[in-house]
């Protein structure tokens, strides 16, 4: 019949695409790194300012993902900004490790990264990295270089001498 | 008498400008509120027995292995597209970069869920409604009254449950393969590293991403299925009714749709 | 007059569709184990009678018995256990279409009855050889069936759990004489075999007498004359005359206005 015939071909096309959806989900899963790992163990780390950091963000060491941020909350004594990392049991960390938050690019979101210390003992979980660098705010960074005295049009008007000038510069525009 | 006439006059030019308002009101209103009925209905009848296994196996495969295709094609093309857009838009601020995690948001968060279920309102919503349709007007519904067979246990719990729990599963399989189509656009057309697109889609995923368009797709699934049970349910008048009821079915499936993402992704965002 | 009490009754049953009563104080009642024919022309009310009759339209007002029992306010639970007793053989047969003969035969013995499989199916291939289909037949789609084979197979499905009383809407419609007359043999064979009640509807007199032990024109949703199926003939009621003769002389000058 031809409705059996429709059935075998729709079956073949259906198994066709779960085929291709299970080898692209392995490629991906072998490529992207991702093995199951054996459970997770959370520390702290204070910071003076978090910036864009958010939960999700990945933690790294040497470049290589080790963790996620799982919680940045604010410490309200102390007005620090308190992320909580959640990292792989299989690193270890030196007590006196540096924890460092670095931004993904100019638009991009922040990540954390470790410098391992050299200390014998290593941190253990629920124990807080002490040594840690906060976000630099890249746009103030960058501003602060452009216009390094912070001002704006009183440095160069104080700087120069500027009446004969002023009437010029519109004249230039046109 | 006079005064009582004079005061009712206006009342009743008012009252003639506001009836049909009101009429079509109360009939929205009517027809939403037999949905509910029909819908608090056919879910009792899914969860509670006599269930048909049979019937849910049978309803498991039309609606989600059979779906299969055209879910995969619709998922290949639009990843495929979305890449290629968010590449050239993103190149405007510099952005091209993080194409593979925009995509892979877009993708798992929004038209993974909604797509896969436009595509199952289109079919499988249509051909329920058709079935069920044709079996009202062929008496078959009534002759399953008479055979002490509950038709909602029979024939619109078991969609429901496909609906529900088929419909996810397409969304997997839809959120994979859209993926793996913005991969093979920004592999094979805009030279970016295979390796680096799936790392950076893998590491921007957390599995709320996930999780959400598949709770997306459970509440879409249920609407597909349902407006396709209730518009044959409650369809009238030999083939045209079949065919009217059909139409509805797909419309209506489609516009809930919409608007129920529209309100998970409300709720969704707010919460997290 | 009987002081037994009756199979099944229809009391004061009124049916109303948009403000029209297309029953109008139905009052009809069946004794056990007799065949009766309801006979009237279109829009008269004979659907609207055996839907009622089947919970598949609720009455306005009146009452519908069963053994004396109410059938109008059962739960949806009870009705369904209530219809393990009843038979139905719909118009258009009403084969579920993507179900195969026998498993169509042997629906309520496998979703309501709980009758395994292998069971069902022995008992509906047995029903369908009471209609004459073979069991080459059992394993094929209803859409691969001639109506009359539809209507042997809709048969066989409503008498195989053995109803007390069975229903038939419009038994003959659409099939041609032969068959027309070999299903109305099959449904007399069938009723007498199980010395089941039957209530039949049609407008095809023919059939009427061959069937039914007793006959009921409804006309204007009310029973406008009952009798011995051999006595229609003989009625002096003008509107039994008028359709008996239409049935018998043919074709009517349709722009008579006692055209009912």
């Amino acid at each position: 019949m031809s409705g059996a015939r429709e059935a075998t071909a729709e079956t073949v096309m259906g198994t066709i695409v779960l085929v291709l959806t299970v080898a692209f989900l392995t490629y991906s899963l072998s490529v992207g790194g991702v093995h199951i790992s054996r459970g997770n163990y959370e520390i702290g780390a204070k910071f003076g300012e978090a910036g864009a950091l958010a939960p999700g963000a990945a933690v790294s060491v040497a470049g290589v993902k080790v963790g996620t941020v799982s919680q940045v909350t604010l410490d309200p004594k102390t007005y620090m900004a308190i992320a909580k990392l959640s990292i792989d049991t299989s690193v270890k960390l030196p007590a006196d490790s540096t924890a460092k938050i670095t931004s993904d690019g100019l638009l991009g979101g922040a990540h954390i990264a470790i410098a391992p210390g050299a200390s014998l003992e290593d941190l253990q979980p629920g124990g807080e990295i002490e040594n840690t660098q906060g976000a630099v705010d890249l746009l103030g960074l960058i501003g602060s270089v452009i216009r390094p005295q912070g001002g704006s049009g009183e440095a160069v008007a104080s700087s120069a001498p500027a009446p004969p000038n002023q009437p010029s510069q519109p004249a230039e525009r046109h | 008498m006079a005064a009582a006439k004079a005061r009712r006059a206006p009342n009743r030019l008012r009252s003639n400008l506001v009836r049909p308002l009101g009429r079509s009101t109360l009939a929205a209103a009517r027809r939403v509120g037999a949905v509910g009925v029909f819908g608090a209905r056919a879910t009792i009848a899914a969860l509670s027995p006599p269930w048909f296994p049979g019937q849910i196996r049978r309803q498991f495969v039309a609606i989600g292995f059979f779906s299969l295709p055209v879910v995969g094609l619709t998922a290949i093309f639009t990843g495929a597209a979305l890449a290629l857009n968010i590449f050239t838009g993103g190149g405007r601020f510099n952005a091209e970069q993080v194409m593979p995690q925009i995509v892979a948001l877009g993708i798992t968060r929004e038209l993974g869920p909604v797509l896969a279920a436009l595509m199952l309102a289109g079919r499988v919503s249509a051909a329920i409604a058709a079935e069920i349709g044709a079996m009202r007007a062929t008496e078959q519904i009534d002759a399953m009254h008479t055979l002490s067979t509950d038709p909602f246990s029979y024939l619109v719990g078991p969609r429901l449950l496909a609906g529900v729990l088929m419909l996810p599963l397409l969304t997997l399989v839809a959120d994979t393969i859209g993926v793996a189509g913005g991969w093979l656009a920004a592999t094979r057309v805009l030279d970016f590293s295979s390796a680096a697109y799936i790392r950076n889609t893998i590491d921007v995923l957390q599995g709320w991403d996930i999780v959400s368009g598949l709770i997306k797709a459970a509440v879409f699934g249920y609407i597909v299925a349902l407006m396709g049970c209730y518009h044959g349910y409650t369809a009238k008048g030999g083939a045209r009714g079949v065919g009217r009821a059909t139409t509805r079915a797909v419309v209506s499936s489609a516009i809930l749709i919409f608007a129920s993402d529209y309100l998970l992704t409300t709720v969704f965002t707010q919460a997290s | 007059m009987t002081q037994t009490r009756p199979k099944f009754a229809w009391k004061g049953v009124i049916k109303r569709f948009e403000g029209r009563a297309v029953l109008d104080g139905l009052n009809l009642s069946v004794a056990q184990g007799r065949s009766l024919v309801i006979i009237g022309g279109s829009g008269q009310g004979k659907s609207v009678a055996i839907k009622t009759a089947l919970g598949l339209l609720r009455p306005d007002a009146g009452q519908i018995e069963l053994d004396g029992h109410s059938l109008v306010d059962l739960s949806q639970g009870q009705r369904r256990q209530l219809f393990s007793r009843v038979g139905v053989l719909f118009q258009g047969a009403a084969l579920f279409d993507s179900l195969t003969v026998w498993e169509n035969v042997a629906f309520r013995l496998i979703n309501a009855d709980g009758v395994p499989r292998k069971a069902a199916k022995d008992r509906a291939i047995e029903a369908l050889d009471q209609v004459r289909l073979g069991p080459d037949v059992a394993h094929r789609f209803p859409s691969e069936l001639s109506g009359g084979m539809q209507k042997r197979a809709g048969l066989a499905r409503a008498v195989v759990g053995q109803p007390e009383i069975l229903f038939f809407d419009e038994p003959t419609t659409g099939l041609d004489p032969i068959t027309a007359m070999a299903i109305n043999q099959l449904i007399s064979d069938q009723v007498r075999r199980l010395g089941s009640t039957a209530i039949s509807i049609t407008h095809d007199l023919v059939s009427a007498q061959m069937i039914g032990d007793e006959i009921a024109m409804l006309h204007e949703g009310r029973i406008r004359w009952r009798g011995l199926a051999r006595d229609l003939g003989q009625a002096e009621d003008p509107v039994v005359r008028r359709y008996a003769d239409a049935a018998r002389l043919g074709p009517v000058d349709l722009r008579s206005r006692e055209i009912v």
